[in-house]
């Protein structure tokens, strides 16, 4: 019996060794496992604009760009986050949307900013787009929704309506219940850092939740963002009683100018 | 790490065909190309019991083959599961989890050509026993008296 036991923690001992040796060589680095990746969310990223900026004009008024750059920008600096590595589209769409895809890219709708009352509305949005990004929410549905071999396959041009088919997907279907919460929750968080009151972002969900209003024929946003009321509670009950002193990132007279001119 | 030992008596044709095939039994998911481990384990399960009131020499291959699929199966579990936790959850690919695939496959590998080997061997009758796992073989499967 002795002899077994001795045997067994030997075979034990061995096994874990040779895992804790192993786990000494970085094989991440070896196998190039980031840098593919990368590649893969680049190229699959770049795929998609493609198909997105050919369904619709990208904005070209200063006073649009200029205000959501700030926007990011500040949320951006207030969060610790790289904006050099966002890349902020405006398409001038009437639906109310906006949703990232791979590599950063993040998709707003003149629909949606058309839509919104204020811009700390607008900000939560934002927030919350970029914490999909930041939590690599995207290549995370892909992945499980399509499968990494898929992926692979339509970024070396194997798979003829892949692109077209993600492309879909992503502007036109939810993400899983824990990965909107989760990025509910990370947008209260960015929004706080940035100096703005969460309740807002909770405001529009709970506003865009009540039926009516002149955007529910283009309400794409919410339908791929169900159970609003809910989210609203939630975003609310993890603020608690924190006083956040909100202060707005843009002059009140840009925002105007804004809505003028989407009007 | 395999020891030739003599058996109790001298293992007849049928037996030690039977013997054999328990080994086999083991290779059924890597044969049909499944990747869930739990596979081996049962494919050597139903062959044990289908065997439990076989002769002495059955049981006890048809035992060690089981005992050995067992440590193989946590370890592979684990991996499996691991695996899964990278494609669909937050896991993300490490050092620590390649190192622990490599590990899993290096000790799946010598176990299948152990496997092999055995299955060949005591199909000639010859008695093998494995390290630690003959030990604990020895140990449960009594002969009966």
């Amino acid at each position: 019996m002795k002899k077994v036991t001795i045997q067994g923690l030997m075979l034990l001992s061995l096994f874990f060794i040779s895992w804790l040796g192993l786990s000494q060589v970085d094989w991440v680095d070896l196998l190039e496992i980031k840098e593919s990746s990368d590649k893969l969310e680049q190229k699959l990223g770049d795929q998609l604009w493609e198909i997105y900026s050919r369904e619709a004009d990208e904005a070209s008024n200063d006073t649009i760009l200029h205000a959501l750059d700030t926007l990011m920008n500040s949320i951006c600096e207030a969060n610790n986050i790289n904006e050099e590595k966002i890349k902020l589209h405006v398409l001038q769409k009437d639906e109310v949307n906006a949703f990232a895809i791979p590599d950063g890219h993040l998709v707003i709708y003149t629909g949606l900013i058309k839509s919104v009352d204020k811009q700390e509305e607008l900000a939560g949005i934002i927030c919350h787009e970029l914490a999909h990004i930041e939590l690599n929410h995207v290549m995370k549905k892909l992945a499980k929704e399509l499968g990494v071999s898929m992926l692979i396959s339509v970024t070396t041009g194997n798979s003829v309506n892949g692109v077209a088919e993600i492309a879909k997907l992503l502007s036109s279907s939810a993400f899983d219940r824990s990965l909107e919460r989760e990025a509910d929750l990370q947008a209260a968080d960015y929004l706080t850092n940035a100096n703005i009151d969460p309740e807002h972002l909770a405001n529009f969900l709970f506003k865009m939740s009540l039926d009516g209003g002149d955007y529910t024929e283009y309400l794409s946003w919410i339908s791929t963002h169900p159970d609003s009321k809910e989210r609203a509670e939630y975003i609310i009950s993890a603020t608690g009683n924190e006083e956040i002193e909100n202060s707005p990132i843009l002059a009140d007279q840009t925002w105007q100018s804004i809505k003028n001119t989407l009007k | 790490m395999i020891n030739i030992k003599d058996f109790d008596y001298k293992p007849g044709e049928h037996e030690a065909e039977k013997a054999s095939n328990s080994y086999l039994m083991s290779l059924i998911a890597v044969i049909a190309g499944l990747p869930l481990p739990i596979v081996n384990l049962l494919a050597t399960l139903i062959f044990f019991m289908g065997n439990s009131k076989g002769t002495y020499f059955v049981r006890w291959h048809c035992t060690q083959a089981l005992i050995s699929q067992f440590s193989l199966f946590f370890a592979n579990t684990a991996g499996f599961w691991w695996t899964i936790s990278i494609v669909f959850g937050d896991g993300q690919v490490s050092n620590p989890y390649i190192a622990y695939m490599i590990t899993i496959f290096l000790f799946n590998l010598t176990e299948f050509v152990a496997t092999i080997y055995s299955s060949i061997q005591i199909r000639k009758g010859i008695h093998l026993e494995w390290w630690f796992y003959g030990g604990i073989t020895q140990l449960i499967c009594k002969k009966r008296t």
